[in-house]
């Protein structure tokens, strides 16, 4: 069996080295040999009996006598009889009610004293009442109460064993169990519990030895150890580490948030630019500007939030509502035939919380440094029930790659780098797809090690109707990334509503894979 | 995305071969389409179709049309097809169209299907045919309906006519009583799913023969004698009523090859309109009206990154079912009858890439170096974030969407700024959050047995009614922060506030807060070079029983923006 000497107290080393086999081990020795208070005894004692190193082989009933406060003012004053004795002594014989009123007791004590010390022969009344003084000395029973008064006063309590047979019997004379307080001792009856080593403490204590582990090891370092040096030349008791530590609350990212952030920083290392935008979005950004066509099945009111205040923007930016117009109407200079139907200018107007991602890459456009790439990470809404697969808003990843020379194997080329920088995939698939404003459109699907075959995101190049509307004249490759399946992997949780979960325990209490 | 089903063994039998599951999988994408699932129990294939400007894919008959042509099968010569210098013959097949129709639902296409019975699965296939179609493409019977009828009990020229809704009465299809239209939109279950298209009109489109024997009231219901098309009928008349004459047409032929490909015989109807349309005021249909098309073969080679020849991108279109010529520098392509997709010269090129297939692209790295980085926003975000977490918060992040109860009633405000969505999903998500504020005190109000102290944070976006904006609106990157715990008041979140702002560098000043959010005296209005940029403060009692919060509160929120830009 293995002793686990770590987990011992100061208190409970300094008992097992200081104990013998076969030794009756009392609370009482311990106090005396090891100057223990009666709790840190306890302590010792039970700590001790749970580890089986000592155990129990009898309880002694002692009987203990505690001063009381009556007992306390006999030390200080003296003993009604001695006052009376030495008050004679002092005026002169007198009459009893004469005694009680000079020293404040009551006539009956006064009375009864007398009683009993006229019968010892010390006292005696003459003919006119008068109590005084005989030559006689002093009862054994006086003079012995004087002694246990003085002794009870310096230790308190005073054990039976500790006391002669006169002490005891005028200990006994003076002392009440209940009801003690006009008495100047007070009888407790303690039950003692005597222990043993046991053969596990005789190894522990063995060892102990043989360790040359004393308690008196350093426990906590002080800054006084320090600045005196007095930690020099002693030990430092070894603690057990592995005792559960207490928690602590501490400042801490969000671990969704902090997975997002982390995407950003890949795709910056990636040579991405961030762009943003706001939550509202016009309906020419969200959707005519990708060249979807107003009457698109998902441009529905069952598709998007619309707005009750704020329900239309005050204008659209010239040129390209003019350009996108007429490009959705004919084709405008796109080289395309359009979509053939009468632009919208009030619908184009009408304001929408930000649907696709994409918006803010149609926004880019323009402004866009060639050759450049870009990307977002943009807060949607979509109109959809909320559950564990769809959330009132969501994130989207998006981004372009603007280029002279980019192509479809260049797009091919930048998938299988998200895939494997982004997503960790051990195999690439390139499927084509379907997407408004792409073509060609591009999904690609990856082995992700644990979540096997998944859809990583749509891509494509940008429709010359969306391009050249903008004043592009370069291919545009546009990409976006279904990372929320990711993140939940990341976080080992399965249900999208917990990504934006308001429980403080929840998020403190989540980490990532 | 429109998902149909198939019946496997008619459908290999038009492939012509059959396909493991794993198989069929691999080869769907050339129609961009992906296998959902397999009941073999009933011989059925679930399929969904992901190009939406592929209406010809999403019947038996279409997709098995593109797989077998893309394995190197033949594809169908149509030879039913009228077009603007060639009218078949439609015989005694005319519709005759109503002037007072051109208001609601201006257009028709028609045909007539004979030569054989009408078994199970081809009934199947048309109603599926004419739901994905009409639905999907039609935008819910709005701009394409379809009707079936048994040919037999027409009596031609067929009448589409505007019809007075009061007086027109009629046993539709699914009843046994006659009802007049209005009562049909009331009563009749399809009425009730398809009449607001009509509504509002004062007429309604209603189609019946010679005799004035009822088709249908499109776009809502068949009659049920004459549409109650059965397995066994041998002759068919179908047509198509909508608003866009080109949809309308492709949708029509797109019916008629596939018809023609189970192995029917499609005959012409002319159908009369007695105003113009773009085809002239008679069109013979089923009716190519499709221009031809060609791309720049540099284009195309550029585009897609591969040193094509003019061979291989002909071949490739093939396999698409398309055939080409090359005159130059160019390559035409006669687009199909069942398709409309070519809008640009970049379509074609698509197509090249499908019929080529993905492997034969290898990818390669974008050579442009860019320099990437991270907004200035996310900068000065991540500057934030430190300090609030080197002073024990945590992070936390929240939806944007919410109620009125949390946002504005709970917050004892009147909420005048806050953005409103006329279409919420529910109640729940019918505001977006105009502050920071509200989203910590919904987490507090949960987390009563989580151990305090609560110290957390988040920086996100709000936005808010602002009419000096274009769009009439703001958003703001918006740093909210909230500590609960007994001890929590004034002096503490001030602390906290002055430590931000030490180590964002940024002087500011107090100013005493009348916001009935917090208690009056002990909240404060941060105002940084002259404009205010926060609150904080203690959080009302009121408010904290409106939220159930039992935890001494205190909030504050901060405009991000203003701080970085000055």
């Amino acid at each position: 069996m293995d002793f686990d000497l770590k987990s011992l107290h100061p208190l409970e080393i300094r008992l097992l080295r200081h104990v013998s086999k076969n030794e009756k081990i009392t609370a009482e020795q311990i106090i005396k040999d090891l100057a223990y208070k009666l709790g840190q005894c306890n302590q010792a004692f039970s700590w001790l009996a749970a580890k089986e190193y000592i155990a129990e082989v009898s309880r002694n009933l002692r009987t203990l006598y505690e001063i009381t406060e009556t007992g306390k003012d006999y030390v200080s004053k003296g003993t009604p009889e001695i006052r009376i004795i030495n008050h004679l002594k002092e005026k002169g014989p007198m009459k009893m009610p004469g005694i009680a009123k000079d020293l404040g007791l009551e006539n009956k004590d006064v009375g009864s004293a007398f009683g009993q010390l006229s019968k010892e022969g010390v006292l005696k009344m003459d003919s006119d009442k008068n109590v005084e003084v005989t030559d006689k000395e002093l009862p054994a029973r006086i003079t012995i109460l004087v002694t246990l008064l003085s002794k009870g006063l310096e230790s308190e309590i005073l054990d039976e064993s500790g006391l002669s047979k006169d002490e005891l019997a005028v200990i006994k004379a003076n002392s009440k169990k209940r009801g003690a307080a006009a008495s100047p001792f007070k009888i407790i009856e303690r039950e003692d519990l005597v222990y043993e080593l046991t053969d596990n403490g005789e190894k522990v204590k063995k060892l102990l030895l043989d360790q040359g582990l004393t308690g008196e090891e350093i426990g906590g370092l002080t800054p006084e150890m320090l600045s005196t040096g007095s930690w020099k030349g002693k030990d430092f008791r070894e603690y057990n580490i592995n005792t559960p530590p207490s928690r602590v609350l501490l400042g801490r990212r969000n671990p969704y948030s902090q997975y997002l952030q982390w995407v950003k920083d890949k795709l910056s290392s990636l040579g991405f630019e961030e762009f943003d935008g706001p939550l509202v979005e016009t309906e020419f950004w969200n959707g005519d500007a990708l060249f979807m066509p107003q009457f698109h099945s998902a441009r529905d009111i069952h598709d998007v939030y619309y707005l009750k205040n704020a329900a239309s923007a005050k204008e659209i930016e010239q040129p390209w509502l003019d350009q996108v117009a007429e490009t959705h109407e004919s084709g405008w200079e796109t080289g395309s035939r359009g979509w053939g139907y009468k632009f919208d200018h009030d619908f184009t107007r009408r304001q929408v919380l930000r649907s696709q991602g994409t918006v803010l890459s149609a926004k880019q456009l323009h402004k866009a440094k060639i050759p450049g790439k870009y990307f977002g990470v943009a807060r949607c809404f979509r109109y959809d029930q909320v559950d564990a697969t769809h959330g009132a808003d969501f994130y989207q990843t998006e981004g372009i790659v603007l280029g002279e020379d980019v192509n479809l194997r260049t797009l091919l080329g930048l998938l299988k780098m998200f895939a494997e920088e982004i997503a960790g995939a051990e195999e690439v698939r390139y499927v084509p797809g379907y997407f408004p404003f792409t073509e060609p459109s591009i999904e690609v699907h990856i082995k992700h090690p644990v979540l096997g075959w998944f859809e990583l995101g749509g891509s494509g190049i940008f429709r010359p109707e969306v391009t050249k509307a903008m004043g592009i004249d370069v291919p545009v490759l546009a990409w976006g990334l279904g990372i929320d399946r990711m993140a939940l992997m990341h976080l080992g949780l399965n249900d999208l509503r917990e990504l934006f979960t308001p429980n403080i325990e929840n998020v403190r209490l989540r980490r990532s894979k | 995305m429109p998902k149909i089903e198939v019946n496997k063994e008619k459908f290999y039998s038009f492939i012509g071969k059959s396909y493991t599951d794993d198989a069929l999988e691999a080869l769907l994408p050339c129609a961009k389409a992906e296998l959902d699932a397999v009941d073999n129990e009933e011989g059925i294939l679930k399929i969904e179709l992901n190009d939406t400007n592929r209406p010809d894919l999403w019947s038996t008959m279409g997709l098995a049309r593109q797989l077998r042509v893309y394995e190197g099968g033949k594809g169908n010569d149509y030879n039913f097809f009228s077009n603007s210098e060639k009218t078949l013959d439609s015989g005694i097949r005319t519709v005759k169209v109503d002037p007072e129709i051109k208001k609601t639902r201006p257009f028709m296409a028609a045909f007539s299907v004979t030569g054989k019975a009408v078994d199970d699965s081809t009934l199947k296939d048309l109603i599926q045919t004419q739901e994905k179609l009409c639905w999907n493409y039609g935008r819910k019977r709005k701009s394409i309906a379809m009707g079936v009828y048994r040919s037999d009990l027409i009596n031609y020229p067929v009448m589409y006519t505007a019809a007075d809704p009061d007086k027109t009465r009629f046993v539709p299809l699914g009843m046994d009583k006659e009802l007049n239209l209005r009562e049909i939109i009331k009563e009749h279950p399809k009425g009730q799913e398809f009449g607001h298209i009509v509504e509002n009109d004062e007429k309604f489109p209603f189609i019946t023969d010679a005799d004035g024997k009822v088709l249908s009231f499109s776009p809502v219901i068949n009659s049920s004698e004459i549409g109650a098309v059965e397995v066994g009928d041998e002759n068919l008349f179908i047509e198509l009523t909508g608003t866009d004459l080109h949809s309308l047409i492709l949708t029509a032929s797109i019916v008629a090859c596939d018809l023609a490909d189970d192995g029917f015989t499609i005959l012409p109807v002319k159908v009369e309109y007695p105003y113009e349309t773009e085809f002239g005021k008679s069109i013979t249909t089923p009716y190519y009206f499709q221009t031809g098309i060609s791309a720049d073969l540099e284009y195309a080679k550029k585009l897609l990154g591969s040193d094509l020849s003019a061979d291989q991108m002909k071949n490739a279109l093939l396999r698409m079912g398309i055939k080409t010529e090359i005159e130059g520098e160019e390559i035409i392509i006669e687009v199909p009858e069942y398709r409309n997709d070519f809008l640009h010269s970049v379509d074609i090129v698509e197509d090249i890439m499908m019929g080529r297939g993905m492997d034969s692209f290898e990818p390669v790295m974008p050579s442009d170096s860019t320099v990437g980085r991270i907004s200035p926003e996310e900068e000065f975000a991540r500057k934030a974030k430190d300090i609030l977490i080197g002073l024990g918060f945590q992070e936390m992040i929240y939806n944007y969407l919410g109620s009125g109860k949390d946002y504005i009633e709970k917050m004892n405000i009147t909420g005048d700024k806050h953005i409103q969505i006329v279409n919420p999903m529910t109640e729940n998500y019918e505001f977006v959050r105009a502050s920071i504020i509200p989203s910590v005190l919904n987490s507090e109000a949960i987390s009563a047995n989580a151990v305090y102290p609560h110290n957390i944070f988040e920086i996100g976006k709000i936005a808010f009614l602002d009419s000096d904006d274009n769009s009439g609106t703001v958003t703001k990157n918006s740093l909210g922060f909230l500590s609960a715990d007994r001890a929590e008041g004034y002096n503490q979140v001030s602390s906290v506030v002055s430590a931000v702002f030490y180590y964002l560098n940024k002087d500011f000043e107090l100013i005493e807060l009348d916001d009935p959010r917090f208690i009056k005296g002990r909240s404060a209005q941060i105002v940084y070079k002259g404009k205010n940029v926060g609150v904080f403060g203690e959080i009302s009692p009121l408010v904290l029983e409106n939220w159930g919060i039992q935890m001494p509160s205190t909030c504050c929120e901060i405009d991000l923006d203003i701080l970085q830009e000055e």
